[in-house]
């Protein structure tokens, strides 16, 4: 007898889970939706990328994109569980499936995104190994680095960059091996190596180290490509749902649209252009995309207002303003028509 | 065995001790300066040069001293780390039982709290663990929490004293097989791990753990980083403690086992009440020189992404805008070091004298 009533439960339970989410999301959002929490993982300590407040909150330009997909998904950006975990473990947390994402600068690699387990969806950082020098030294670009001896994490592709790099122009390099950062970072500052190789945004967060960072330039020559991608746990809607998010984001951009002045914009909605109304109006290509996906129907307006632009976001954390100083416009982070990678897709 | 160490001695004879020759004079001259220099420095650093902790944090931009303030908004969070605000007490209580019954046993074995037996005390551990994890963690009516935010002091805790705690009956046991002589295998087994275990620095050790025991596990389960370090340190930590307990037994006599065979005593119970108190209180003062060691190398931890209090203070000041104030940050790291090894090595001073009076 009990076990007819045990099968019976189970029955009701299936049959309750199976009516209480929508037949059109995946695994991975009906898992979000159920948990009324994301769970995002990022880097525990990268300056102006994620590095916990007082209170232990994340902060940061990577922090908001897990914000981002919450106010998304769950209409609220403060139920993205926003975890610190290193950079292996945050890729095999993700294919065991106790996180929904990440947002912790991975770049995407063929082999990476080969992997069955994650699903690589937007990038939203174009990053580059770059160079730091001396301002005492008087060089204004990389090519005049011959003879020089640089700094570099030893057993990195920062060295096979350089290697690549310094080979193809027929220059001398010598590399001081230094594998402790914190070290590295002082070999440099005190001049014992002429040249500090990093990810550029890496060096402009170094550069905030040093005794008197204006003493210190980076060179604008970028000589790898690091597309640094948020990851996916593969469901086709969360992954649709990410993508999107981070369009809207961009969008916003190319009609200067802020978290400061979406209001004003929504309630003066019938004035707007066509894009805009198809992005925030009540029954623009949003709403339509929100029943397809089982997103909340004002969940573009939720991002921008929550979360802000993608331009908003960047100034906020790595901004001119901030002590990182990074002018978005001199980046590849630049919006398109700005002659920048970040290119809106349409939203219709 | 260490000789008793002499008398201190008397006042009146401490001129001639401190200069009584030439070099002798030199040599106090230059170290009382050298600390009085350095004590000079430390003061003002954290009383003449520094910034109350009642100014806002502008004031600290330019200052030389210590910036109070600097504790005032982030002493909380190199505690508890990331660990959700609203349930902070719960790291709170976990860090301040393992403080106290850690200071209990230490209390115990130098003679005092007398009321405490070694019985209680050790189901208190046994009990003390899964609490621990429970308070940490969360379910049965408290807020899940994961591992990944468990960080500064309880994580700091949790690897010391319980890696400690948990490695101590596995190094007796090691201890004991290695020294009985009836199953030569268990012997041998009990030598090559011994022998392997403290033949590996510690920080191999620690990323075999990390690294390769995840490996070991079925595929889709994950062990978290701080489970699997806590299982490195405690295999780790148990060969030290074994060869500390092993001098013990060593300096024992054979007649002990055989007067105590001779009265009709079972080998468990030869082993139980005869041989394993005596050996043990003869280890003690080589175990707490493991424990104090064991104790400041947990701070390795942070090369594998563990962030325990050595760590938390570094994130604190990694938030832009907060850089300068490393110093401040260390320093609260190294005074807490500063006090918990003080305590740990009174215990120890404390047992030699015991042992050197009992031996007389």
């Amino acid at each position: 007898m009990s076990n007819i009533k045990t099968l019976l439960s189970v029955a009701a339970a299936v049959t309750a889970v199976s009516v209480a989410t929508p037949v059109f999301a995946g695994p991975v959002m009906d898992e979000i939706i159920a948990n009324d929490s994301l769970v995002c993982l990022v880097s525990p300590t990268a300056p102006g990328f994620s590095v916990p407040d007082s209170t232990g909150i994340f902060q940061g330009f990577n922090a908001d994109f897990c914000r981002m997909a919450a106010a998304a998904i769950l209409g609220d950006a403060a139920k993205a569980d926003i975890r610190g975990v290193g950079f292996s473990d945050s890729m095999k947390t993700i294919v065991a499936g106790e996180a929904h994402m990440g947002a912790r600068s991975i770049t995407k690699t063929g082999t990476r995104d080969a992997d069955e387990g994650m699903a690589f969806v937007a990038t939203n950082f174009f990053d580059g190994q770059g160079f730091m020098v001396s301002r005492s030294l008087g060089v204004t670009s990389a090519t005049e680095l011959n003879g020089a001896s640089v700094c570099a994490e030893d057993g990195s592709t920062t060295l096979l960059n350089i290697a690549d790099w310094f080979g193809a122009k027929n220059m001398n390099y010598r590399v001081e091996n230094i594998a402790d950062k914190t070290a590295r970072l002082e070999a440099f500052f005190s001049g014992k190596c002429d040249v500090y190789a990093s990810d550029v945004t890496a060096l402009s967060a170094d550069r905030q180290l040093a005794p008197t960072p204006s003493d210190f330039m980076i060179l604008p020559e970028v000589i790898s490509n690091e597309p640094l991608t948020l990851v996916a746990r593969p469901d086709q809607a969360f992954e649709a749902a990410l993508f999107w998010s981070f369009q809207v984001m961009l969008n916003a951009d190319s009609y200067d649209i802020t978290s400061s002045n979406i209001d004003g914009i929504v309630a003066d909605i019938d004035n707007q252009p066509p894009a805009v109304q198809r992005m925030f109006g009540a029954d623009g290509a949003t709403t339509d995309m929100a029943a397809k996906l089982g997103l909340p129907t004002d969940w573009a307006y939720q991002v921008i207002k929550q979360v802000g632009s993608y331009g908003e976001v960047f100034d906020r954390h790595l901004g001119e303003a901030t002590p990182f100083g990074l002018n978005r416009a001199t980046t590849p982070n630049a919006h398109a028509a700005d002659g920048g990678l970040m290119y809106p897709y349409p939203i219709r | 065995m260490i000789p008793a160490s002499l008398p201190p001695a008397v006042s009146r004879d401490l001129f001639r001790k401190w200069a009584g020759t030439p070099l002798t004079a030199f040599v106090s001259l230059v170290s009382a300066i050298i600390a009085g220099v350095v004590i000079w420095w430390v003061l003002d650093w954290i009383f003449l040069s520094a910034v109350s902790p009642l100014l806002p944090m502008d004031h600290c931009v330019d200052a030389s001293g210590a910036c109070w303030r600097f504790y005032v908004e982030k002493s909380r969070f190199m505690m508890f780390g990331t660990y959700p605000y609203a349930e902070h007490w719960r790291p709170a209580l976990v860090s301040v039982l393992l403080l106290v019954l850690s200071v209990c046993v230490g209390l115990r074995i130098t003679g005092r709290l007398r009321f405490l037996s070694p019985r209680v005390l050790a189901i208190l551990w046994v009990g003390i663990v899964p609490v621990v994890f429970w308070i940490m963690g969360g379910g049965a009516g408290l807020v899940e929490v994961d591992m990944s935010r468990w960080n500064g002091m309880p994580v700091l805790l949790i690897l010391s004293v319980i890696a400690i705690a948990l490695a101590f009956p596995l190094g007796v046991a090691l201890a004991v097989l290695r020294h009985q002589t009836r199953w030569p295998v268990l012997r041998r087994a009990a030598i090559v791990y011994i022998e392997g275990m403290r033949g590996f620095p510690m920080v191999t050790v620690l990323f075999v753990g990390v690294f390769v025991l995840p490996l070991t596990l079925p595929p889709g389960t994950r062990i978290s980083p701080v489970m699997a370090t806590l299982v490195a340190l405690v295999f780790f930590h148990a060969a030290y403690f074994a060869e500390d307990v092993r001098g013990g037994l060593q300096s024992l006599s054979a007649s002990q086992t055989e007067a105590a065979e001779s009265l009709g005593f079972s080998s468990v119970q030869t082993l139980r009440l005869v041989v394993l108190p005596q050996a043990l209180s003869r280890s003690l003062p080589a175990l707490v020189n493991s424990v104090i060691g064991a104790y400041k190398d947990t701070s390795l931890v942070v090369v594998l992404g563990i962030h325990d209090l050595t760590s938390t203070a570094r994130m604190a000041f990694s938030e832009p805008g907060w850089g300068q104030y490393a110093l401040e940050a260390y320093a609260l790291v190294g005074v807490w070091f500063l006090l918990s090894c003080a305590f740990l090595s009174w215990v120890g001073r404390e047992l030699h004298r015991k042992q050197s009076t009992k031996s007389h």
